[in-house]
């Protein structure tokens, strides 16, 4: 794929500052379900948990990893956002996401930051 | 959560060492994928393809790997011992993974009669695909999963070299995943992709008529249907299952989180967060139990995370491929 980060970063910072914060889409992911509670393990929170990530005020570590890496890609969130008419393509964003980690986490080659 | 970015990088980088390596995300170096075929005498070549993309052949290994995940993970955290591990598995990993799954007859069983079923049951149906055996190739879906992008078109793209190479003109895709990615993510990394792709439910469901008539016995049982997150909000498969499965004679029942709200079976995430799959899915089962102690399902990753909890849940999970083998074996 040949974009560079900074369009990476621009793409998503744009489309994630598109959510409204309704929070529908917490209760129906599986993941957030079965933690309990935890938002930062659900769709809404892994796009705060990027935004965060993307403008720098969070750092690519255990816990961001984790929240992000643990998305089941189940597009149940997706369902529930185009139901409410702001149709983001949520779990899309959060595999952009895993790319943007990505390119930190698989050493070798260019990558090697861990 | 501890250690969880030094641990995903393991697997990523083994992961796409792997596929760099040998093609198939285990690093599996041997034929693995065509055992199910023998006898089967299907075309080696032809317009129209099955393609397993070795995930139902995958599933004996998949076990073995999850289990050596959880129980290297502690090792896997720490930089020189994850080095070490991953040396290991270069040079060893295929052939441990290998002999482990020896033992996995169940689940061997299980995949060859999901594929067979499959194969009899397009045969009956009027329409019998070629099948690439050796050449066969895995689509790569695990690298988009997990966001690998930078090195997915570089695999995409030596598939689809392999099968125009076999002049093919249109795929019949067996599992949700490998129908996903062809259908949905290899137009965007080739230029004029021409090949049709279906999933064997759509052609059943289109020729339910023919494979009716063709049926060796009507089943006449009742299961729960758990469907696939992918098929159907991904590639809108949705009441094709069901027609099949009452042309065979099956009764579906539909749990709380059905079709287009279909509830994950947390397979997924199963390589890193064992604990956290496990919760989805024994939530899932449930769910299932509660209306029917029979399962259906039509997705491999579905089918070896749901079957773990035959035993201490008391349910039955099915492929809908074994019950057209059933339906449809002479």
């Amino acid at each position: 794929m040949d974009v560079t980060r900074e369009e990476i970063v621009d793409t998503l910072l744009r489309e994630v500052g598109k959510c409204r914060a309704c929070r529908f889409c917490v209760d129906v992911c599986p993941a957030y379900q079965a933690t309990e509670g935890i938002e930062s393990m659900s769709p809404y929170g892994r796009l705060q948990i990027l935004k965060y990530l993307l403008n720098g005020t969070l750092d690519e570590d255990d816990p961001s990893v984790y929240c992000l890496y643990s998305c089941l890609q189940c597009g149940r969130c997706d369902l529930l956002c185009r139901a409410k008419g702001q149709n983001l393509e949520v779990s899309y964003l959060i595999r952009l996401g895993k790319y943007f980690l990505s390119q930190g986490l698989v050493k070798g080659e260019r990558n090697e930051k861990v | 959560m501890k250690r969880s970015k030094r641990f995903v990088s393991e697997v990523l980088t083994t992961l796409k060492d792997n596929i760099q390596r040998t093609g198939d995300p285990l690093g599996i170096k041997d034929v693995y994928w065509t055992q199910w075929a023998k006898g089967l005498n299907l075309p080696r070549q032809g317009d129209t393809v099955l393609l397993t993309g070795r995930m139902y052949q995958m599933l004996p290994y998949i076990t073995q790997v999850t289990k050596i995940i959880s129980s290297a993970r502690p090792f896997l955290s720490r930089s020189g011992l994850g080095a070490m591990v991953n040396m290991g598995n270069r040079l060893m990993g295929d052939k441990v993974i290998r002999f482990r799954a020896l033992g996995s007859r169940t689940i061997r069983k299980k995949s060859r009669e999901v594929l067979q079923g499959i194969v009899s049951a397009l045969s009956a149906a009027g329409s019998m695909p070629a099948y690439l055996y050796e050449d066969e190739p895995y689509s790569g879906v695990l690298l988009y999963d997990l966001g690998l992008d930078a090195y997915i078109e570089e695999h995409i793209k030596r598939v689809y070299h392999v099968l125009k190479a076999h002049h093919v003109n249109r795929v019949i895709c067996v599992d949700p995943h490998t129908t996903f990615m062809l259908r949905k993510v290899y137009p965007a990394h080739i230029d004029h992709f021409d090949i049709e792709v279906r999933h064997y439910l759509e052609v059943l469901s289109e020729n339910a008529g023919m494979l009716g008539d063709s049926c060796k016995k009507a089943l006449n049982r009742e299961y729960v249907i758990h469907d696939s997150c992918y098929l159907t909000r991904e590639l809108g498969v949705v009441e094709q299952v069901r027609k099949v499965a009452g042309t065979i004679g099956i009764t579906l029942k539909e749990p709380e989180n059905t079709k287009l709200d279909t509830s994950c079976c947390g397979g997924p995430i199963e390589y890193a967060f064992h604990d956290l799959t496990e919760r989805v899915s024994r939530t899932r089962v449930s769910e299932l139990a509660g209306i029917s102690r029979n399962i259906i399902v039509e997705c491999p990753i579905c089918l070896i995370n749901l079957s773990k909890y035959e035993k201490e849940m008391g349910v039955k999970v099915w492929d809908m491929g074994e019950l057209l083998y059933e339906a449809c074996k002479t």
